[in-house]
């Protein structure tokens, strides 16, 4: 009925979400939360719809349509997918849906305006990943930090939260900033910023090297690369739980999608002479956070830390250029999407019933919630890497993409699956093995009905994933084999 | 008889100011003689004045709307009227306009008792209207003079704070001093070229460079030097900025409000006369001096402004940086630099004619005292969340987070910035426009997110300064939807200056 104009319809469904929660007032706090979901469901219904129609033979955009016109400039900003945009948007208003029903209970305050911030998250990310425009991506992505700020500041759980929200907005304000320089430079020396032309220009050598380290500053933040690691995991442990759920599995995406949209087809040279760089940190991140997570004593914090492991993963492939390298990656952003949220669910079901943390009081739940533990063991050997699920496959072809481009950043990568390993186990069997421990908690209550209706789309789409990829890489195919022809 | 007839269509040109002009007159006189009457029992005019002066700003900006020749130049060349001057008295008018309407309440709670206080006003608005229209350097003079004599005694208003006193006398020795350097600089242009006019200066100054070993050339270089440098006093640029935190903080309010947002109009819009049609040919000397004044405005704006605690310091520097943004632009040289300036100018007049709403629309309800330390705004977010949210929007967009205003504000500046190949002022800007979000957002955060037992109960805000407030914050919000008209006109007034 819409088909040409669904994606304006996606972008257009969340605003409506939130006039319509205006005029609900606070009397009835349940009507405001069920709004707010029944929106987000209906949005992952219609990207479903995004999917259903996608066309697998070509790499060109589709569903194209016309976003708006700035008059007086040479900036038609059109909305488009293609097959890496696609994914990022599923897991978008995937996730959404899930984060509003797992905030059930746990949010008190300001309840509208919560459901308001998600959604309004939602319409921006979903622009994101859809503009074919330089630099209204770079609006939409310094957008985000408005609802993020604000979802960790108000309603985060510790006093650090003012700090964490503060380093959260600053960090990625400073990198962005010199994106935005370079996106100004790009409109004046070729006319245009519409990403469909700008993959066809040929910049000259040393200007594509420092417009690639001018996105490198803001991506690198995004993602995050090592040394602008440090915001990661204070933002995460500080948010709330569906906070760190969409902080994890979508806005770290926003990174790599930056690299595979932006960086890479526009300035190829420039990505070809620093893929050692990039493979440097990466490697760096892997080894040195993952050996990291042993001293944690936060929970979340053990899990922030293991997502810049997988981020490093990422990059990994992302910069061996070939095909299964980058479709190693795309794949490991979907599951590391869908993993890590999942943990941070688990770890916000004790913090929800316990209001700590901290490991050391946690000891033995296996005894008491044992279907939260089946639960929480399989997402635990899903972040290990664990044949069957959808890391182990991910992992698995970007190790093979790299070792064809550099054995020796393999080889320590691969070391990075032993690290990952050691620190997930030994948290499960911290947390959940071993003797019940009473000493600090004495009532324990298993999941309910609504924590397992969260969990259950996610077991099912890792599993799914792990067992046949193919489903998801079907569509990524004829779009990363264009943009690796556009890097040779 | 015979002058009325050598001048008749050139008073119909200026009818605006000349409708303030007698409007003034009036109503000076209608104050003295019916709040000295004994017959009357000595009547407080206050309020009248008041909405008197508010119906003469309404009707001069009617006539100012419907100008009916454009690109004239009046009075045997004093004046010029075109689009530019057209826009910018304008906005002029209307933001004092709006200054005036938000300082109502101010002035009731405050027994401000004197209706000389809009007078004054109303003549600093006709010498910043003849300002931006002047078109030779007595008539410039003259005007900035009839401006900064009235703003002098704004500031020292309070007759009964001795912090007002003083800044109105800091004021008026440094303004005095910096009118000095101005006449001083205008002598040396008129001794070494024998012209005073704008436009036959410019034709004059063509090809100067040729005469680049005289004594003539230099000494007009340096009398550029002495006008810019007193112009930079005016503006409170860097490094002639130490005047305005203290001269800010000390004056009453709404004065503040007004000081900070019209003459900046006035005097920015003069630069940009004076330097991109009169003296263009010394490009090569004037664009460093306003890029290295702009470089260092923006980074003694924002860095100055981190250890502040009162709010009206606060603004006093962020004034300080906007300025250096601006300053920075018109050092660009280029139209496009011409239309980032005048969206940028534009766009900081709507976010600070909000931000000093608030301000001025805060009493506290104990005393009635206006708020002006930081720390009176914790837990603004659960006492009135409504003001908290719209202030958190305004300072959002003076950050420069798209999609607010702010940031396109920022974005046609930087970009006219890049065009002109200027990579190091950008980088500069672009900085320390990230370090200007550490206090901006330290406000949000000692509204929202601060846990302390403390908290201010304010009164009600009136009605004025809640409809400003609310319009103010409409604009930047949906600016990003629907700029066309802007734009248009922007683009219209732009060209139309340069060519």
């Amino acid at each position: 009925m819409f088909d040409s104009s669904i994606l304006l319809l996606l972008i257009g469904l969340p605003l409506f979400g939130i006039l319509v929660l205006f005029f609900i007032p606070d009397t009835k706090p349940d009507l405001q939360k069920n709004i707010g979901l029944i929106t987000s469901l209906l949005t992952f219904l219609l990207s479903l719809k995004l999917w259903l129609q996608f066309d697998l033979s070509t790499p060109k955009y589709q569903f194209i349509d016309k976003f708006f016109s700035v008059p007086y400039s040479n900036m038609h900003v059109y909305v488009g997918v293609d097959g890496i945009s696609l994914f990022f948007l599923l897991l978008t208003t995937f996730l959404i849906p899930v984060c509003l029903l797992a905030s059930w209970d746990s949010i008190k305050i300001n309840i509208r305006e919560y459901s308001i911030a998600f959604l309004f998250l939602e319409a921006v990310l979903i622009c994101v990943f859809t503009v074919l425009d330089v630099l209204f991506f770079y609006i939409f992505f310094e957008a985000v930090l408005i609802p993020m700020f604000l979802i960790i500041g108000i309603w985060g759980s510790r006093e650090r939260k003012i700090r964490a929200a503060y380093q959260f907005f600053v960090y990625t304000l400073i990198g962005s900033v010199l994106m935005l320089l370079a996106i100004m430079y790009i409109y004046f020396q070729t006319g245009t910023t519409d990403v469909q032309v700008l993959t066809t220009v040929a910049f000259d050598y040393n200007v594509q090297i420092i417009l690639w380290l001018a996105f490198f500053a803001s991506l690198a933040v995004k993602i995050p690369m090592v040394p602008a690691h440090i915001w990661l995991p204070e933002a995460h442990s500080e948010a709330p739980t569906a906070g760190s759920v969409i902080l994890a599995g979508v806005l770290l995406k926003m990174g790599g999608y930056g690299f595979l949209r932006f960086s890479i087809p526009m300035f190829p040279d420039a990505s070809i002479y620093f893929t050692p760089l990039v493979y440097t940190l990466s490697v760096i991140a892997v080894i040195y956070t993952s050996l990291t997570t042993l001293r944690q004593v936060d929970m979340k914090r053990i899990i922030a830390y293991s997502s810049v492991a997988h981020m490093g993963f990422v990059t990994i492939g992302m910069f061996s250029l070939n095909i299964q390298g980058i479709e190693g990656s795309m794949l490991l952003m979907l599951s590391h999407g869908i993993v890590s949220s999942a943990l941070f669910l688990c770890v916000g079901v004790i913090y929800d019933r316990h209001k700590t943390r901290i490991i050391k009081y946690y000891s033995g739940l296996t005894v008491k919630m044992p279907l939260f533990s089946m639960i929480f063991l399989f997402f635990i050997l899903a972040n290990m890497g664990f044949p069957g699920t959808s890391s182990f496959v991910s992992e698995f072809l970007v190790l093979v993409g790299a070792f064809k481009s550099n054995v020796f950043v393999t080889t320590l990568a691969a070391t990075g699956v032993i690290w990952g390993a050691g620190y997930s186990i030994w948290l499960y069997n911290r947390v959940a093995f071993g003797n019940i421990r009473t000493s600090h908690i004495t009532a324990f209550h298993d999941l309910d009905r609504r924590e397992f209706m969260v969990f259950l789309p996610c077991i099912i789409l890792v599993f799914v994933m792990g067992i046949y990829p193919e489903i998801f890489l079907n569509a990524m195919h004829v779009s990363i084999t264009h943009l690796i022809e556009q890097v040779q | 008889m015979d002058f009325l007839i050598f001048f008749d269509n050139d008073f119909k040109v200026v009818m605006p100011e000349l409708y303030l002009f007698f409007a003034i007159l009036i109503l000076l006189s209608y104050g003295v003689v019916y709040s000295t009457s004994r017959i009357f029992n000595y009547p407080i005019l206050q309020v009248n004045v008041g909405w008197l002066t508010v119906l003469t700003l309404t009707v001069s900006l009617f006539l100012l709307l419907s100008t009916p020749l454009t690109n004239v130049s009046v009075f045997n060349d004093l004046l010029i009227i075109d689009p530019f001057s057209n826009f910018i008295k304008i906005l002029i008018v209307a933001s004092s306009l709006c200054c005036i309407l938000m300082s109502n309440s101010y002035l009731e709670y405050k027994l401000i008792n004197s209706f000389e206080y809009f007078i004054l006003i109303l003549f600093a608005i006709l010498g910043m209207l003849c300002l931006v229209s002047s078109n030779d350097l007595l008539a410039l003079y003259m005007s900035i003079e009839l401006m900064s004599l009235s703003f002098y005694i704004l500031a020292a208003y309070k007759r009964n704070s001795e912090f007002s006193g003083e800044a109105g006398l800091k004021y008026f020795i440094l303004g005095a001093f910096s009118s000095g350097l101005l006449l001083f600089g205008m002598s040396l242009v008129y001794g070494f070229t024998g012209l005073t006019n704008f436009e036959e200066l410019s034709k004059v100054l063509t090809g100067i460079h040729s005469l680049s070993d005289t004594v003539a050339y230099n000494g007009i270089l340096l009398g550029i030097l002495f006008i810019s440098v007193s112009l930079l006093f005016k503006v409170a640029a860097a490094p002639f900025h130490m005047w305005s935190p203290d001269v800010y903080e000390g004056a009453p309010t709404p004065v503040t409000a007004f000081f900070s947002i019209v003459p900046k109009i006035a005097v920015l819009a003069l630069f940009l006369r004076l330097f991109y049609s009169t003296f263009y040919d010394f490009i090569g000397f004037w664009q460093p001096i306003f890029l290295y004044c702009g470089i260092l405005s923006m980074l003694v704006g924002s860095i100055g402004a981190l250890y502040q605690k009162k709010l009206k310091r606060l603004m006093a520097y962020s004034g300080i940086a906007n300025v250096g943004y601006m300053l920075a632009g018109i050092g660009a040289g280029t139209v496009e630099s011409v239309h980032g300036f005048i969206f940028f100018l534009v766009i900081y007049v709507v976010m600070n004619i909000g931000f000093f709403s608030f301000i001025l629309g805060s009493f506290r309800e104990k005393d009635s005292t206006l708020n002006i330390q930081l720390a009176d705004l914790v837990n603004l977010g659960k006492t009135n969340p409504a003001l908290g949210f719209t202030i958190t929007f305004i300072l959002f967009s003076m950050v420069g987070i798209p999609p607010f205003a702010g940031f396109f504000g920022k974005f046609y500046l930087f970009a006219a910035m890049i065009q002109s190949e200027l990579y190091a002022v950008a980088i500069i800007g672009i900085f320390s426009s990230v370090v200007a979000a550490f206090y901006y957002v330290r406000i949000v955060k000692i509204m929202f997110f601060e846990v302390s037992p403390n908290y201010t109960s304010y009164k009600r805000m009136d009605l004025f300064n809640s409809l400003i407030l609310a319009s103010s914050l409409f604009f930047l919000i949906f600016l990003f939807a629907y700029p066309h008209p802007l734009l248009a006109c922007i683009h219209k007034i732009s060209l139309g200056f340069i060519l």
